[in-house]
């Protein structure tokens, strides 16, 4: 089966590319990715902007005048913050190969706190600047705020952003599990959508009938129309086209699973050796869980194959599905890939359930023989998953391949095993190219934050380090 | 590479704020200049009302008795007119026939200021009052639409 699998993928590598082309690759994606940013801090500018354009300049003649005109802009800026973080959350393909799945969450993710600090500015300011021009404390400005027709919706939205923001804080997030924190997160639609009415009646801003109201159409269409693309629309046809089911479920260690799926035109998939996809298998048990896994070899037209570690209850019912049991996926997304390359030689560093799609990137990653060193690393000899299969590629398209099996050493900060410690072993014994590789870090974060850490330290640059943690 | 995208960002949105600061104190001048003179809606005003009785008396120096309904004066929140009663020489009843009212916040400003600003119209018997705190488009439109009134008036 794995000989099938790559011979197939060999088949249909491109040829080493030049290192030019990675580079002017990287150029481009650097370029993409920096105008990515202009467009989030000119968007929110622009949010203010057309506010100033359309009248706004006027209106800081009092304390009160200006208090809320400034209180409006927040609301504005702090809105346009919220889009934006629905457009990054929406795994826009154009996105995804830029930055990544997991830089555009990371971004998402800085700007929740600070879209829900605006909000709230928002709220206080205008009490504060209504109540003054009405002559009243703002406290008791909320009775008459509440009458404004939409006001009501507009107080519970921000309420639920509240709830929304409060649970992805990293300290409260631990309390839940992953599907009770996204069943609040997806109030945050809720939160929009509550949100808009007011926008609409009481600012007067989009109801201008000007540049201003086109913007903000735009803006909308634009945030909720990639998440119904990309979020819903694209991943249902995706799996109705693929018709993946359950084929085989294997134990390969304890608690380690392989799942091999049938399906078919998946090369159609546009899959990368390294990327991942989100899993829904359909059963009882399982249907309303959604796992992000890796894939650990390239599909073939009709095959697919993951890898799974129990690390939480959901994982652990998958390596109880039955054969047969309809797959529902969301992807291929990461740049774990081919397509994050900026340097001639290949160095890989995988321990425990990470090495997955290295097994997989491996397989698909283009270069000639001696150019890529791969080391494995497991602090057991029971958590060798697939070694086996990664020596036998790396044979076969002249790969080093090291192992390192061993617990850390008790003091220091060493990643590797306390017994090649004691050798002499370092990163540059081992990876005497560094400079001149694309560096794939896989694997648990503690372990991998010492590796990254160690391989920065020699001088390599940041785009040439790739890096995936394992745990959600 | 992060240096290029700190400075883009600074410099887009810098322009952005500038282009958009320019362009609203353009509207500004403009705007500033519907209010003290009512030249955006006078097509509902001027029209005196049917009730008018001013062509009837004009030697008399001060203003005729009738009903006289002011221009209408455009604000960004909306349009304002005002229909002023004469009798007696003298103002004696102000009603607004429509007010700011583009949104629901303007609406409850006009609801504010309306009482206020007819209450010191009669007690001053003139438009030289001082302005409502908060509803400096509707003060300014509601007294523009009541000198027109007055004028025609002959007052």
């Amino acid at each position: 089966m794995t000989t099938q699998v790559r011979t197939r993928a060999t088949n249909s590598h491109p040829q080493p590319a030049a290192t030019n082309d990675y580079r002017r690759g990287y150029s481009r994606r650097a370029r993409r990715s920096d105008l990515f940013v202009m467009m989030l801090w000119a968007s929110g500018a622009a949010a203010a902007a057309l506010f100033l354009a359309s009248g706004g300049a006027a209106q800081f003649g009092s304390i009160a005048e200006t208090l809320t005109s400034i209180g409006i802009i927040t609301g504005l800026v702090g809105t346009d913050f919220i889009l934006v973080m629905l457009v990054l959350a929406a795994r826009i393909p154009l996105i995804d190969r830029t930055i990544g799945h997991d830089r555009a969450i990371a971004v998402h993710r800085s700007l929740g706190k600070p879209a829900l600090y605006l909000l709230l500015a928002h709220g206080v300011m205008l009490l504060v600047g209504y109540g003054l021009s009405s002559g009243i404390n703002p406290i008791a400005e909320i009775g008459p705020m509440l009458a404004l027709p939409d006001m009501p919706l507009a107080f519970i939205g921000l309420g639920l952003l509240i709830a929304v923001v409060v649970t992805s804080v990293v300290a409260v997030r631990r309390h839940f599990s992953y599907e009770g924190w996204h069943l609040v997160h997806l109030l945050s639609y809720v939160s929009v959508a509550f949100a808009l009415p007011h926008q609409l009646s009481v600012g007067g801003v989009l109801a201008d009938g000007t540049v201003q109201r086109i913007y903000w159409i735009a803006l909308y269409v634009l945030a909720l129309g990639s998440i119904i693309t990309f979020r819903f629309a694209e991943p249902l046809v995706s799996s109705l086209r693929h018709r993946l089911r359950v084929a085989a479920v294997t134990e390969i260690a304890p608690g380690v699973t392989t799942i091999q799926l049938d399906g078919h035109a998946l090369r159609g998939l546009g899959a990368s050796g390294g990327q991942f996809f989100i899993w829904r298998f359909w059963t009882p048990q399982t249907w309303w869980h959604s796992h992000p896994i890796s894939l650990s070899a390239m599909p073939t037209e009709s095959t697919a194959r993951i890898t799974i570690r129990e690390l939480g209850a959901g994982s652990a019912r998958l390596s109880a599905v039955p054969v047969g049991t309809r797959v529902s996926i969301e992807g291929p997304y990461g740049l774990f890939s081919e397509a994050a390359r900026t340097s001639p030689k290949l160095a890989i560093i995988a321990a425990g359930i990470g090495v997955t799609p290295v097994r997989a990137l491996l397989e698909h990653a283009a270069f000639a023989p001696g150019e890529a060193t791969v080391l494995l690393r497991a602090s057991t000899p029971e958590e060798t998953y697939h070694w086996d299969e990664i020596r036998a590629i790396a044979e076969a398209k002249g790969a080093a391949c090291y192992s390192m099996i061993g617990h850390r050493p008790r003091r220091g900060d060493s990643w590797m095993a306390a017994s090649d410690v004691a050798r002499g072993v370092t990163l540059e014994t081992a990876f005497p190219d560094l400079a001149d590789s694309d560096v794939y870090l896989c694997g648990p974060t503690a372990w991998l934050d010492l590796v990254e850490a160690e391989v920065r330290a020699t001088g390599v640059r940041p785009e040439q380090i790739h890096a995936e943690r394992f745990d959600w | 590479m992060r240096t290029r995208a700190i400075l883009g960002s600074i410099l887009a949105s810098a322009s952005v704020l500038i282009v958009g600061y320019q362009a609203g104190t353009a509207v500004t001048t403009s705007n500033g200049s519907s209010i003290s003179l009512p030249i955006g809606g006078t097509t509902a005003g001027s029209s005196g009302s049917g009730s008018s009785t001013s062509a009837a008396a004009p030697a008399a120096t001060g203003p005729s008795d009738g009903t006289y309904t002011g221009a209408s004066v455009n604000t960004r929140f909306g349009a304002v007119q005002v229909q002023v009663t004469i009798a007696g020489g003298s103002i004696s009843k102000l009603d607004a026939l429509h007010l700011t009212n583009a949104d629901g916040r303007s609406v409850q400003i006009s609801n504010y200021a309306a009482p206020i600003l007819r209450s010191e119209v009669l007690n001053s018997q003139s438009t030289r009052v001082s302005n409502v705190g908060g509803a400096t488009y509707t003060t300014q439109a509601y007294l523009t639409s009541v000198q027109s009134a007055l004028d025609q008036a002959g007052a």
